[in-house]
């Protein structure tokens, strides 16, 4: 809440003092109506109405960033709650029949702020896009903020399972293999203990990022569980997700992070798995998944 | 018959809150949740956690991992919390298990040290021919926490072996509960080798890994640590919880079918004062009896070879038809149900 008065404190002045200054003027040249002489409908609507508007006009100032787009919206919100309020103002003041500026005052800044609110949708629309693009091998398909792990943040094992349905209807439709891949890290426990757990979550993030990066822009990239990610490959056979896991794991192994206290490179090894979907569920799919990537570790730890 | 040490409940404010109780509070900050909310109704406040003198008890504690669980809103939670807890930051307790020489010496030490380390779920070793089981009892009747609480117990003593003896163990994984929907969460950190619908939460492992000696052994040091570990429990005043020194007095009197006047006897109090008691803890004589008679009927089948005469005689039923209804309210299944389903 201290973020968002300080941010936009110019606005939500400018627009509280125009709040204001309305309610002056209509104190001013008007007077008050007796409380029997009250609509109680009328109150209620545009009383609703107006505290309405205030309030998206907070949700659109709190959750998004400053910028062009926010202020279009603001700008935009604002002329409505004013329209809004001078129209409420109405049910409580009368104004003598002489004065015709309280209907300039109560209709003008409604289509100028529509006007606004529009033209800020529109830009809104392609900054989402530009946005999407960044999410692009996180998300595919459909959006679920709630499945987002929040620490990398992917998507979670719930999200993969609903992606898998979508992806596996997807691929028998259109006669088209889908693979999976694992990569888990190994001795990540390790790292935890050596390094401490902050480090070890910092480790999950450099790893999503390097991941992202290695893969191409169909795939998608879940955190299954703890060290322990899921590519997606849409249109994938058995050899290329063979090949595609054998370069992610090449890449874990060239990643030079370092720790953020004393700057000492982590030392990262990762094992991979790939398995091509059969006729068969996300479950069944995963399970094998998982076999696969077992039996990818088995010699590892033989030889430790 | 009697039963000579004295026990804890789950209002005794015996855990010191800045050991396990903070590993817990430190998990749930770095994940930005808000302490307030955290400590709600936890009687703790944040500024005492940090003392050395601050203890809390179960049922302080059940509740943390109540508001933790609640708030975290994750399906990691009980795992990270169980990565946490051993050899875990409880002073001489924790470092006597790290310096333990093998597997084996560090499960008893969990055993014996239970009340330090694992006060929530009491831990049991049993160790046969072929396989070392380690097995859980709830101890303090925690409710609803009880899943959370296997669950990083579980991945506690799977990742201590680990970290310990430097490599995986073939850790064989048994719960009473329906797979999970979480399943992931098992496999990355129980492993695979998972079995649901089980009469018993336990794991398993072949003996040989036992006794595999562990590099980081300093005798001299472990044994002081050992010493010093003993000598808190003493201070504490108390081994174990009521419901845990009942399971093993049950286990150990098992044979001669005793009632809820028998131990009352022998917990040297009435047994109306023995029911609420057991009714504070969520649970009753009647479960009690009956949990452990079936871990000792499937002990005797599964390990032992018995038949359901054998079995029968040894639990004091009258004939084998009497225990096999017995058996089928317990585990919802016959006997021989449920064995074919255990080898199979």
């Amino acid at each position: 809440m201290k973020s968002l008065l300080h941010h936009h404190r110019l606005k939500l002045t400018a627009l509280f003092l125009a709040a204001n200054l309305g309610l002056l003027l209509h104190l001013a040249a008007g007077s008050l109506k007796a409380v029997a002489d009250w609509v109680w409908l009328d109150i209620v609507g545009e009383g609703g109405s107006t505290v309405l508007a205030l309030v998206w006009l907070g949700l659109i100032l709190k959750s998004r960033p400053a910028g062009r787009v926010t202020n279009l919206l603001a700008i935009g919100l604002s002329c409505v709650f004013f329209s809004w309020w001078i129209d409420l103002l109405d049910e409580f003041i009368r104004l003598p029949d002489s004065i015709t500026w309280d209907h300039w005052l109560e209709s003008a800044p409604m289509p100028v702020g529509l006007l606004f609110l529009t033209y800020g949708m529109y830009h809104w629309h392609h900054e989402q896009l530009a946005i999407s693009q960044q999410m692009e091998k996180r998300e595919r398909l459909f959006r679920e903020h709630r499945l987002f792990d929040k620490l990398t943040p992917l998507g979670g094992a719930d999200y993969l399972r609903k992606q898998l349905e979508l992806s596996l209807q997807q691929s028998a439709r259109e006669q088209q293999p889908l693979s999976l891949v694992v990569v888990d890290i190994n001795g990540f426990d390790r790292i935890n203990q050596r390094f401490g757990h902050d480090e070890g979550d910092r480790v999950l993030q450099a790893m999503t990022q390097l991941l992202l990066l290695n893969l191409r822009q169909q795939d998608l990239l879940c955190r299954l569980a703890g060290d322990r990610f899921v590519v997606l490959l849409p249109n994938t056979g058995e050899t290329l997700a063979a090949q595609l896991a054998g370069e992610l794991r090449e890449a874990v192994g060239h990643l030079a992070h370092k720790s953020r206290q004393h700057g000492e490179r982590v030392q990262l090894s990762a094992t991979v798995a790939s398995v091509m979907a059969l006729q068969e569920n996300p479950e069944n799919l995963l399970q094998r998944l998982n076999l696969a990537l077992a039996k990818a570790k088995r010699p590892l730890a033989l030889s430790a | 018959m009697t039963v000579p040490c004295p026990w804890y409940e789950c209002d005794s404010r015996f855990i010191a809150a800045h050991q396990q109780p903070a590993t817990l509070i430190e998990l749930c900050l770095s994940r930005g949740i808000d302490s307030h909310r955290l400590l709600r109704g936890t009687g703790l406040f944040v500024e005492d956690v940090p003392k050395a003198d601050t203890l809390i008890s179960p049922a302080q504690f059940l509740t943390l991992i109540e508001n933790a669980e609640r708030l975290l809103g994750a399906d990691d939670s009980s795992f990270l919390f169980g990565q946490r807890l051993l050899p875990g930051h409880n002073g001489a307790a924790s470092q006597a298990l790290a310096l333990a020489n093998n597997l084996q010496q560090a499960l008893e030490l969990l055993g014996e040290l239970r009340a330090l380390l694992s006060p929530l779920l009491s831990p049991r070793l049993l160790l046969e021919d072929q396989h070392a089981y380690l097995y859980w009892l709830d101890s303090c009747g925690a409710g609803s926490q009880q899943r959370f609480l296997l669950e990083a117990n579980m991945t506690a003593v799977v990742a201590m072996s680990r970290r310990l003896g430097g490599e995986h163990l073939p850790w064989q994984c048994h719960f009473r509960q329906a797979p999970p929907r979480y399943i992931e969460q098992y496999w990355v950190n129980l492993g695979e080798d998972l079995h649901f619908n089980r009469p018993y939460n336990l794991l398993r492992l072949p003996r040989e890994y036992l006794t595999q000696p562990w590099p980081q052994t300093i005798q001299s040091t472990a044994q002081v640590a050992c010493q010093q570990a003993r000598q808190q429990l003493q201070q504490l005043g108390t081994q174990a919880s009521l419901l845990d020194t009942l399971q093993r007095w049950l286990l150990r009197h098992v044979r001669q079918a005793p009632n809820l006047e028998h131990a009352a006897a022998a917990f040297a109090m009435s047994p109306a004062t023995l029911k609420r008691k057991l009714h504070k803890h969520g649970t009753s004589y009647q479960e009690q009896h009956d949990q452990i008679r079936m871990l000792v009927a499937l002990y005797l089948y599964q390990l032992k070879g018995y038949s359901n005469d054998e079995v029968a005689a040894h639990l004091r039923f009258s004939d084998a038809t009497n225990l096999r209804r017995s058996f089928k309210r317990w585990t919802g299944l016959a006997p021989s149900a449920l064995l074919a389903l255990l080898r199979g």
